[in-house]
């Protein structure tokens, strides 16, 4: 079986994609858990010139920076199709058919590792590797 | 652009409108000299659906794993990436730009250069041997390039390179391997009519050749084989079509066919091989190296078949076998038998250390392998 690596808009035409990267886990307020769509997850900034970067997750904030990947990476979309004419061609066991398509590819991410900051001051339980977002 | 976010500024982070987890969408990390290769669409996947996948160049083969991270990757694809009107991505239309996280990666694919899979293709080929009764054989799965391409996991030129290291010819459109036998007469009514007509082994006359055996009842295209496999084209003829026959083919030949029914004594190996040598050609003992090995039982010395080309391609499962035929290999007889292995990045020393034992039984002696 073979299966074709596309990149239907055309390698010059292909865009970058971005990351940003996290150690830990972004938890939703369960209220929030079904509408997450459009739901803010926290506020990127970037101070000055250099490439550093504060991210404002609910009340903790991260500082980061962007970093250049050591090695690019491509984004690819599975795509599965019904392909009925080799189906009566080749008489193969399954009846689909997937192909590869290169949609973008990545070479930079933000990437935040520190430990976060709580913005409010006053009692605070202790201060835990989670952070949660609200609804804007 | 979130990657070329200015000084001072900010951009809100989102859960895009068709986040979720997008099992269809997937990172894979390659190298900078592979990048282009993808993007100008000459690589693809193969294998068999119970098969782990590698993905193909042109010439490397390359195994896919999945390396997972306990990190959160937010994967932000550029602004006008949906399938519907609604807005998404990133925009700088409202008052607060905003960029869009479309999937929470788990991790991504990477790369491993790895030897091309060649023993199936030598399986299946050897499903159907091409033979004197071609005709008559009932026909089995026969295999055209393309069912190939379907079947082995390897490049293209690896498997064009695997194909010529079996001596397999296309007859019809399908890739076939002769049999030893049908091989064995063909060579001997060509060494025959060299004879007949003082035809010199050194110079060939292509044309000459395949007319007279086609007369004989050989098909052409087998007769061209033939030189293929035992000789090899000389370049500096003049109208071309001239062939030299390999000395060392030839020998390994027949070899090959005395030693078919077991082992023998090793006078009487000798005695039988340089009868059935040519005149024209030299036959040296080391010629054999990798085809045959020598024992000494008692106060006699054996001869008998062992090829490499009948071995596994892979390390483990090479060593294994070479292990189970000789408990103890020297360096000199082992060597030829592990001489063609390949396996991008390591170098013999490091396959050695890797499956082998070394010992040496007293400070003048050679060193001994043995399985670990």
């Amino acid at each position: 079986m073979q299966i074709q690596v596309k990149c239907s808009c055309g390698a010059e035409k292909c865009p970058e994609w971005a990351i940003i990267e996290l150690q830990g886990v972004v938890e939703v307020q369960p209220s929030f858990q079904h509408s997450l769509q459009n739901l803010q997850i926290g506020l990127l900034c970037r101070p000055s010139s250099q490439e550093n970067y504060t991210f404002t997750v609910g009340y903790h904030e991260l500082t980061g920076y962007k970093v250049a990947l050591k090695k690019p990476m491509v984004v690819l979309k599975k795509i599965k199709y019904m392909d009925v004419e080799r189906q009566i061609d080749e008489a193969t066991s399954s009846s689909s058919c997937v192909e590869l398509d290169v949609v973008g590819f990545i070479r930079h991410k933000i990437l935040f590792k520190t430990r976060p900051t709580t913005l409010i001051s006053g009692p605070q339980p202790t201060v835990k590797e989670k952070i949660n977002a609200e609804g804007a | 652009m979130l990657l070329n976010l200015q000084p001072t500024s900010s951009v809100s982070i989102q859960y895009h409108p068709f986040f979720g987890p997008h099992d269809d969408l997937v990172l894979l990390e390659l190298d900078e000299k592979l990048l282009s290769d993808v993007l100008y669409q000459r690589v693809t996947l193969r294998g068999q659906p119970d098969e782990d996948a590698v993905l193909c160049t042109k010439s490397k083969t390359y195994s896919v794993k999945f390396v997972g991270t306990s990190n959160s990757v937010f994967l932000i694809p550029p602004a006008d990436y949906s399938t519907s009107h609604e807005s998404g991505g990133e925009n700088y239309n409202q008052q607060v730009p905003t960029a869009s996280v479309i999937k929470v990666a788990p991790g991504n694919m990477e790369l491993v250069e790895v030897a091309p899979r060649l023993d199936k293709l030598k399986s299946i080929l050897s499903e159907n041997l091409y033979s004197s009764d071609e005709a008559s054989t009932a026909m089995g799965d026969l295999y055209k390039w393309d069912d190939l391409i379907n079947k082995v996991q390897a490049s293209d030129d690896e498997l064009k390179a695997g194909l010529q290291a079996l001596s397999a010819v296309e007859i019809d459109g399908y890739w076939r391997i002769v049999d030893e036998k049908y091989m064995d007469v063909i060579l001997r009514m060509l060494l025959h009519n060299s004879v007949l007509n003082d035809w010199s082994l050194d110079s060939l006359v292509e044309d000459k050749v395949v007319s007279v055996l086609e007369s004989d009842g050989f098909p052409r295209k087998l007769v061209y084989h033939c030189l293929n496999v035992y000789g090899s084209r000389v370049e500096e003829a003049m109208d071309g079509g001239v062939w030299r026959l390999d000395a060392r083919r030839v020998c390994v030949h027949f070899a090959r066919g005395i030693l078919r029914e077991g082992k023998r004594k090793m006078e009487s190996f000798m005695e039988e091989w340089l009868r059935m040598i040519p005149e024209e050609i030299q036959p040296s003992f080391d010629m054999l190296e990798g085809e045959v090995l020598t024992e000494k039982l008692g106060v006699e010395t054996w001869v008998r078949a062992l090829s490499v080309s009948s071995f596994p391609t892979t390390p483990a499962d090479r060593f294994s076998i070479l292990f189970k035929e000789r408990a103890k290999w020297e360096w000199k007889d082992l060597e030829p038998y592990i001489r063609d292995l390949n396996v991008p990045g390591l170098s013999s020393e490091a396959l050695l250390l890797k499956y082998t034992r070394r010992s040496q039984p007293s400070i003048d002696a050679e060193p001994v392998f043995s399985a670990r």
